[in-house]
């Protein structure tokens, strides 16, 4: 977060970290970007969203002065270094919202060139243009959470008036980064919206690996019904139909979170789901990007460097 | 070929716990474990109903499948008491009602009972702030007496050895030979293992963190409820387990978080380890008691899982971080029906070897759901 003093905006807690650790990139979740390899997953606190069933309302909602005792201190160059002492493919700044960290990140993101270390994040995209400009020059894949369309359902969950900047800054980092889009199902709240937004994912990019979470409700949700599987199954049908790759999880057992070629429906890529932030890859027999049955290419950020990310670490 | 069920409040799925795949099966005792999964949606780790819910687990499992020999464990007191800021008062009363939920399910069941409480709690003092050095510490965020170290610098040792809240620092030759390791087991021990001392608990890189009230205490023993038995350490508990079920039914009951000052019953105080090093609330802990041997060195703390090159397709996806059922518990063998229910993480079905469990699946205290585990089917 932020303070403005003298007409200048600082950063209030910079280089202070709620998490930093090693996970499988699946559970961030992200399942089309390097599948199988670790991360470093790190957040900070703080977030400019009140999401009434906030999963780490610890670290989002808490006034962060109070949290800098559990803090990480950590200088972005002890970051990379940490990233690479763990054997990590990647820097993913998850937990919290990175708009809320900027010029730490932007720190990071420097060093992590440096080290040829590409960075992704999971933000909710509620952000000026200038600021998705300057998310998109720090992190080459992103996953966005696009939560609901409706003023009426973001106002009573979220706590914003609109989706509005959330859509076009979903079309703005879908046209040269790689982008992945999660939606919590609140069942009876946006559950209705599915295939609006599954329409509005297709006319960006029907290729976009879709997440529909079933919620986990916590926070000022918690005790709330846990939304019904089957009936969230079933409103799926149509969307699927538009976009190849929809993900229905974040519970255990989950049987869609398997890739499937779009053209001949072979799976070309397994994974396991244990639920939130802990699915795993289990097998990947796509390993060069092209469905082994047929041939077509499937959409992945693999080993190669990421879009950009080459170009940077030479500049 | 052993079964799990998973429950997701509402939706089941069953799986070959070996390969995570898919299964169609039928039969007797699956049908038993769905229906008692579906028939006990599990509360929360610290809701209020939370060590009921292990008892009606138990009773419903009882009715069906006619075990001679119950594995349990209490364990909300343990994870409200890490979390949950409370006064002594009502920290006391949560103890109590953990005993009074034991009491009930050994007076509603008739099963003989061994009670073991797996260490008294400390206040949380502060943190050991291991992230900084040019080597790397490792532990995850529930242990907080060690922590594993690699590769550390001369700087680190010095700094570390002269750190006032590290008690000693280990190398990895007395840790293997404390314990007999193997040379496959010296495989998978640190370095270097560092242990904190009292009220203190090492940060390293691990998991977005919640900050501890308190948390386990220097438990060299821990109080062990056997009447008319005579065991002086933690191994003992299995043969006395063993005799006992010649003559009665018994339930064998881990009383979470609760050591030698808060232990309601009369107890004996038990070994809890050996020499310098003792069990912390944990896996290891309870493989010890169920196999009667020590067994620190199965996963050792500070153990490196993300080393492991096929860590990303290895087997047994839905058992943490065991790679295969571990062999020694003594349920594995003994030959009559045996049952687990507990309500500390997905582990029961690992570390008990009991023929069914039922276990909450719950991760960092976010309620999940639940899981069934049939190791075996064949018992009549």
């Amino acid at each position: 977060m932020y303070t403005v003093s003298g007409g200048v905006t600082r950063e209030r807690f910079p280089h202070r970290f709620s998490s930093c650790g090693s996970y499988l990139v699946e559970s961030m979740p992200f399942y089309h970007a390097y599948p199988g390899s670790r991360c470093l997953a790190i957040g900070t606190t703080s977030c400019n969203f009140r999401c009434r069933y906030c999963s780490n309302a610890y670290i989002a909602k808490e006034d962060p002065e109070i949290q800098q005792d559990r803090m990480y201190h950590l200088a972005p160059r002890e970051v990379v270094g940490m990233a690479r002492k763990l054997n990590c493919r990647s820097i993913i700044f998850h937990v919290n919202e990175p708009t809320v960290s900027l010029p730490t990140l932007l720190e990071v993101a420097q060093e992590a060139k440096a080290a040829a270390i590409p960075m992704g994040c999971l933000t909710n995209g509620y952000t000026t243009v200038e600021s998705t400009e300057l998310l998109a020059s720090i992190f080459s894949f992103f996953n966005v959470s696009l939560k609901g369309i409706s003023a009426r359902f973001n106002r009573t969950y979220i706590g914003i008036k609109s989706s509005r900047p959330v859509l076009r800054n979903i079309s703005r980092l879908a046209k040269d980064r790689h982008v992945e889009v999660t939606t919590p199902i609140v069942q009876g709240a946006n559950d209705g919206e599915i295939d609006t937004i599954a329409d509005f994912i297709a006319g960006v990019d029907p290729e976009i690996p879709w997440h529909v979470f079933r919620l986990l409700p916590e926070d000022e949700m918690k005790g709330a019904e846990y939304p019904n599987i089957q009936a969230i199954d079933e409103a799926l049908h149509s969307a699927r139909k538009r976009l190849p790759y929809i993900y229905f999880h974040n519970f255990v057992g989950s049987e869609w979170v398997n890739t499937l070629c779009p053209d001949c429906g072979c799976a070309v890529i397994e994974r396991f789901s244990l639920g939130c932030g802990g699915d795993r890859l289990k097998r990947l027999p796509c390993e060069d990007n092209r469905c082994p049955d047929c041939g077509r290419k499937i959409k992945l950020l693999s080993e190669k460097p990421c879009l950009g990310h080459r170009e940077r670490a030479q500049r | 070929m052993s079964i799990a069920i998973v429950d997701a409040r509402g939706w089941q799925n069953t799986l070959d716990l070996e390969t995570g795949d898919k299964i169609n099966t039928a039969g007797p005792v699956v049908e038993m474990a769905k229906d008692v999964l579906g028939r006990h949606p599990y509360p929360g780790d610290r809701d209020p109903g939370s060590n009921r819910w292990v008892s009606d687990t138990a009773f419903d499992l009882i009715d069906r499948y006619s075990p001679r020999f119950v594995f349990l464990t209490y364990a909300a007191q343990y994870f409200s008491g890490r979390y949950t800021p409370m006064t002594k008062e009502t920290r006391a009363k949560m103890i109590l009602e953990a005993f009074l939920e034991a009491e009930r399910f050994i007076n509603t069941s008739g099963f003989a009972a061994i009670v073991v409480g797996t260490g008294n709690m400390t206040p949380f003092l502060g943190s050991i702030d291991a992230t900084g050095i040019d080597g790397l510490a490792v532990c995850t965020h529930w242990s907080t007496r060690y922590a594993g170290l690699y590769g550390p610098s001369p700087d680190d040792m010095k700094a570390l050895r002269a750190h006032p809240h590290i008690e000693k620092i280990v190398p990895q030759e007395k840790v293997v030979s404390l314990f007999n390791g193997t040379p496959e087991q010296t495989l998978r021990v640190p370095e270097y293992l560092m242990l904190a001392r009292e009220g203190y608990a090492f940060k390293t890189i691990s998991d977005a963190t919640r900050t501890p009230i308190m948390i386990p205490s220097l438990n060299f023993n821990v109080p062990l409820y056997a009447p008319g038995r005579t065991v002086g350490a933690i191994t003992g508990i299995r043969q006395a387990l063993e005799e006992d079920l010649l003559e009665k039914k018994v339930a064998l009951i881990v009383m979470e978080g609760v050591g030698l000052d808060e232990f309601l019953w009369p107890h004996v105080s038990c070994r809890n380890g050996m020499e310098w090093y003792y069990y912390e609330p944990g896996e290891a802990q309870y493989l010890t008691i169920a196999s009667g041997e020590h067994r620190f060195l199965d996963y050792p703390t500070g153990y490196k899982c993300f080393n492991d090159k096929v860590e990303a397709t290895r087997s047994y996806p839905f058992s943490g971080h065991f790679k295969s059922i571990p062999e020694g518990p003594f349920a594995r063998t003994f030959p009559g029906k045996s049952i687990a229910v507990g309500n500390k993480s997905m582990f029961m079905h690992t570390v008990t070897g009991t023929d069914v469990s039922v276990e909450c699946f719950a991760r960092n205290l976010y309620n999940q759901g639940t899981m069934a585990v049939i190791h075996r089917e064949d018992k009549r």
